[in-house]
């Protein structure tokens, strides 16, 4: 299936084309989010704490007398900027150890999974925690720890496409003709995980995005005054009895972005059914090679 | 409705087993009308077979029998009544007191109707729970006996097996056993034999022979398969193109076939190969499903045809000791080679 | 383990140790054991591990400013921390099967202790969400199934895609703001053990317990979906329809059965999810349980209070994922090998 195709199919229908428009402006804001606020985001206007959205304020002012609209703003590129980074982490940690089991044999394979296992088993957050206790209260290693975390995930998929596609005749017609399972493997099988890589990174993105935002809800890994989606939902729960209303802001960016990421990954993953983008469900401890490439057949969506 | 229901069948000693009147069927939530106005009957103890190609309506039509008519296909005109009761009116929980009792059921490819995750002996108990009060143990006991009945020879063993374990032939074995496990007066089977290899479908179609025999069993048998045919049904009914061209008795129509369609069947199975699945010797291609056309639907294919074929439409007519729907019935003497019977 | 389980059919039928349910059975408990050690292994070796990454001293922290080389040194002795790695590793890890994980630098109180007294909170809050996540998404997902393309059916995806795209702790703010705070229906914080007054648990548990299952529910909802829309499509529901079956019992014994294995391990997948969680859950609610205790802990630099706390979320994740494997090896006896 060609690229081009895939991404007409993708972007068919008005949910993803609003999703696909959203993820467009929250890409300008993470790029220019600071320039284009009204305000300044660490401004402290003393005389107009915890107000209401007005003219000058569209989403009201927190306890501090700071312009929410514009923190929310400013505080795109943190939170989106660090999910990415930790995707990128992840994908390169998960996919490239899957693809090079295409080449190594049983042995390799059989540890490989059991690392995937173990590594999914640590929960994301108390790792995180963890790893502060050990590092101090730094957003970059919380960043690695979080791509190590999510990598089992690009694994488990990738390697479930690469067997399947490993099956196809071309690939074992190519191997009979003397190709070298590596030139195999770069050749024909990698292009076509491609697909299946991005519909995970896409998900992958969404869920670190949650994951992001818990973590600087609870204060990890940020520097203060530096805002963050996550760190304003955290304001806003101490005074939420006179502002009620205030968590809706940044929760909305959140969902926004998060939602969007996964219409357009699930409108991807239907385009792609009439090809062969496979994205199999991410089993718990997967241990037969039979129940991936079951998952792999079913085309189940990663969750 | 189901005392009413039981109140007919314990008189049904005349009641046709199956009686369908001019059933019309439409698909694809009414774009096209895949059966017209079809008829036939069922009496107790009779063997029907239904014979055509895929998309001749015959399917559709034991599917009503049944029940289980796809979304999107309804039954616009007609209707189809199984031991006296009509189809049309009767409702989801009627149909739970008429399944297994009144009508049961085989299909190609047994294997895919059993539950692939139950031992098989199970869903044979748990059918016969369905249609009677016994309790799970007297239900393994009749289960077991059933298994032993259609020709299991390690009935205990098989009934704790899996689906997945068991041979075509086998699986078939059990879906008879649950058919006839509520003791039915109709079996329809539904390309029964299809899938099956040369000798287990003789020894299928000995089963259904002597399940017929020892138990008055009325049995639709649905077939593309002309010799099984000729072996086992009394009379035959050919569909083409969602209409029913010819009836009669099985020997009669395919010793001498009246209509021109059943020929040309017969001239192809008479080939020698009894197991061909596409009757593509003959030139052309049936109309589209629900293809609207003014006159005989054959026409376009028959080498008999005449203008005045496709002008008008054709009635069933009776002729001999069945029926035909061909204009030119009486002037036409056809005849063909019957085909041989196949040693078992 | 019961075989005599095995052979549901009454009368029982003899035991064939070497073929058959028996044999089946071990092997995927062979299977399943050779699994699971390495990755228990492995999983505590990171978690052993993530220690050694600290430029903290535990000796010094432990004796403070004034301590002499010496005192270090001796205190390190103590610790063990003159040891190699691989063995002060399988030292602490036998310790910790003990049920010694060791003592917080600086309250020293048994971090066992200090788990095991918030352990419930987390475990109440866990099983309770994830019984909630089991009937919200198994509810959701048989509905929009059984109605496929009606407005039912879009109605549910719309809120699956809502839902799982919002945070826990988001769920939780907007339920505590909704609820306990404006309409005072339930207890905005607090924990009150079930031990003690189960009416009052429930009460307390249930806003938490519902905010952390709904991103689970919704992953399970749509893929039991998806499952139960393939599954419905089979010949055997054809199958047992035409045998005079009961709908209802249908969808239950056959049909759920074999749709519910991707959703199961959607379910397993998201344990791990649950259990973190529950940490930025409880500090919605107050619930005083272990991420609370990790995270006072992580400011302090406490690591084995910290390590303590991960070795114990990865055993409970590690046994829950254990439950649903086996879950789904009955489910599926067709797929065993």
């Amino acid at each position: 299936m060609s690229r081009r195709s895939l991404l007409r199919g993708t972007l068919r229908g008005v949910t993803p084309k609003i999703a696909a428009l959203i993820l467009v402006t929250v890409l300008v804001l993470v790029v220019f989010g600071g320039t284009i606020a009204p305000q300044d985001p660490l401004h402290q206007d003393v005389a107009h704490l915890l107000q209401g959205p007005s003219g000058r304020h569209w989403f009201g002012t927190d306890y501090l007398g700071r312009d929410v609209f514009s923190r929310l703003l400013a505080g795109s590129r943190l939170s989106v900027v660090t999910a990415l980074e930790a995707v990128a982490v992840a994908l390169v940690l998960g996919a490239v150890p899957a693809l090079a089991g295409g080449v190594l044999g049983r042995v390799y394979d059989f540890v490989a999974n059991r690392v995937a296992d173990a590594v999914m088993t640590l929960p994301t957050l108390v790792f995180a925690i963890a790893l502060i206790a050990v590092l101090g209260n730094r957003l970059t290693p919380v960043m690695l720890a979080m791509g190590f975390l999510m990598s089992p995930q690009f694994f488990r998929v990738t390697r479930a496409a690469t067997v399947t596609l490993s099956g196809e005749q071309y690939v074992e017609a190519a191997e009979l003709f003397g190709v070298s399972r590596s030139r195999t493997l770069l050749v024909h099988i990698a292009p076509k995980v491609l697909p299946t890589i991005v519909v995970t990174a896409a998900t992958a993105t969404a869920t670190a995005l949650l994951t992001v935002s818990s973590l600087m809800f609870l204060g990890i890994g940020v520097v203060p005054p530096a805002p963050t989606w996550g760190g304003v939902l955290s304001s806003d729960l101490n005074y939420l009895s006179q502002t009620p209303w205030a968590p809706l802001f940044p929760a909305a960016f959140i969902m926004l972005t998060a939602g969007s990421l996964n219409i357009l990954a699930d409108a991807a993953r239907d385009a792609g059914r009439g090809g062969r983008v496979l994205v199999p469900a991410v089993p718990a401890l997967a241990t037969d090679p039979d129940d991936l490439e079951e998952a792999a057949h079913d085309r189940i969506s990663v969750a | 409705m189901t005392a009413s229901l039981l109140r007919e069948t314990s008189t049904a000693t005349t009641t046709p087993v199956l009686d369908v009147r001019d059933l019309s069927i439409t698909v694809g939530d009414g774009a096209a009308e895949a059966v017209r106005s079809v008829s036939f009957r069922i009496e107790r103890g009779e063997t029907v077979g239904l014979v055509g190609e895929s998309g001749s309506g015959k399917t559709l039509t034991c599917r009503t029998a049944l029940g289980i008519l796809a979304p999107g296909c309804t039954v616009t005109g007609g209707t189809l009544a199984v031991d006296g009761a009509d189809v049309r009116t009767v409702s989801r929980r009627d149909w739970r007191s008429l399944r297994g009792r009144h009508v049961g059921a085989v299909f190609q490819d047994p294997g895919s109707y059993l539950n692939p995750s139950i031992p098989v002996g199970r869903q044979v108990r748990e059918a016969i729970r369905a249609v009677s009060d016994l309790s799970r143990r007297q239900a393994r006991e009749r289960a077991i006996e059933l298994l032993a009945l259609v020709g299991m020879r390690e009935p205990e063993h098989v009934y704790r097996q899996l689906p997945g374990e068991l041979s075509g032939g086998m699986l078939q074995r059990v879906l008879v056993a649950i058919a006839i496990c509520g003791d039915p007066n109709l079996l329809v089977a539904d390309e029964a034999t299809t899938a099956l290899d040369v000798t287990v479908q003789a020894e299928i179609l000995e089963l259904i022979k002597s399940l017929r025999d020892s138990r008055g069993l009325s049995v639709l048998f649905v077939s593309h398969d002309l010799a099984v045919v000729a072996e086992l049904c009394d009379r035959v009914v050919v569909f083409y193109a969602g209409e029913i061209v010819e009836t009669g008795p099985t020997r009669e129509v395919l010793e001498n076939p009246q209509h021109p369609y059943t020929r040309a069947m017969m001239r192809v199975a008479s080939l020698g190969d009894y197991t061909r699945r596409e009757l593509d010797v003959i030139p052309g291609a049936p109309p589209a499903v629900g293809a609207a056309l003014p006159g005989c639907r054959f026409a376009a294919r028959c080498e008999f045809a005449q203008a005045a074929c496709s002008q008008a439409p054709v009635q069933l007519t009776p002729h001999g000791a069945g029926e035909v729907r061909c204009r030119r019935a009486d002037e036409l003497v056809l005849a063909a080679t019957a085909p041989e019977r196949r040693s078992a | 383990m019961a075989i005599g389980v095995l052979t549901l059919d009454g009368a029982g039928t003899g035991i064939d140790w070497r073929s058959g349910r028996a044999a089946r059975y071990l092997r995927a408990l062979g299977r399943g054991v050779g699994i699971f050690v390495p990755v228990i292994l492995l999983s505590t070796f990171i978690t052993y591990g993530l220690g050694a990454l600290s430029d903290t001293n535990p000796a010094a922290a432990v004796l403070g400013e004034t301590a002499t080389p010496a005192d270090i040194a001796r205190m390190n002795h103590t610790f063990g921390l003159d040891r190699p790695f691989l063995s002060q590793y399988v030292h602490w890890l036998g310790r910790a099967l003990h049920g010694d994980l060791g003592r917080s630098y600086f309250t020293q109180i048994p971090v066992s202790t200090s788990i095991a007294q918030r352990l419930p909170i987390d475990l109440s809050l866990a099983l309770v969400a994830i019984v909630f996540a089991a009937l919200i998404g198994g509810g959701l997902g048989v509905l929009a199934a059984t109605h496929p393309g009606t407005w039912i059916d879009r109605t549910v995806t719309a809120i699956c895609a809502v839902f799982m795209s919002l945070p826990a702790f988001v769920i939780g703010i907007v339920l505590v703001v909704a609820f306990a705070t404006t309409l005072r229906i339930f207890p905005s914080a607090g924990y009150v053990p079930f031990s003690l007054d189960t009416g009052q648990w429930f009460l307390h548990i249930l806003l938490p317990a519902f905010a952390l299952s709904l991103e689970t529910a919704m992953s399970i909802a749509r893929q039991l979906r998806t499952s139960l829309v393939r599954e419905l499509a089979q010949n055997y529901v054809v199958g047992a329809e035409v045998r005079g079956l009961r709908p209802a019992r249908v969808m239950t014994v056959h049909v759920l059965r074999n749709a519910a294995g991707p959703a199961l391990t959607v379910l397993g997948a998201s344990i791990p999810v649950m259990i973190g969680g529950a940490v930025v859950t409880e500090t919605v609610f107050s619930l005083p349980g272990l991420g609370q205790l990790a995270v006072s802990s992580a400011e302090q630099r406490d690591i084995p209070v910290v390590q303590g706390v991960l070795i114990v979320t990865s055993a409970l994740v590690i046994l829950a994922n254990l439950v649903v494997n086996i879950s789904l090896g009955k489910l599926r006896p067709g797929r065993t090998r």
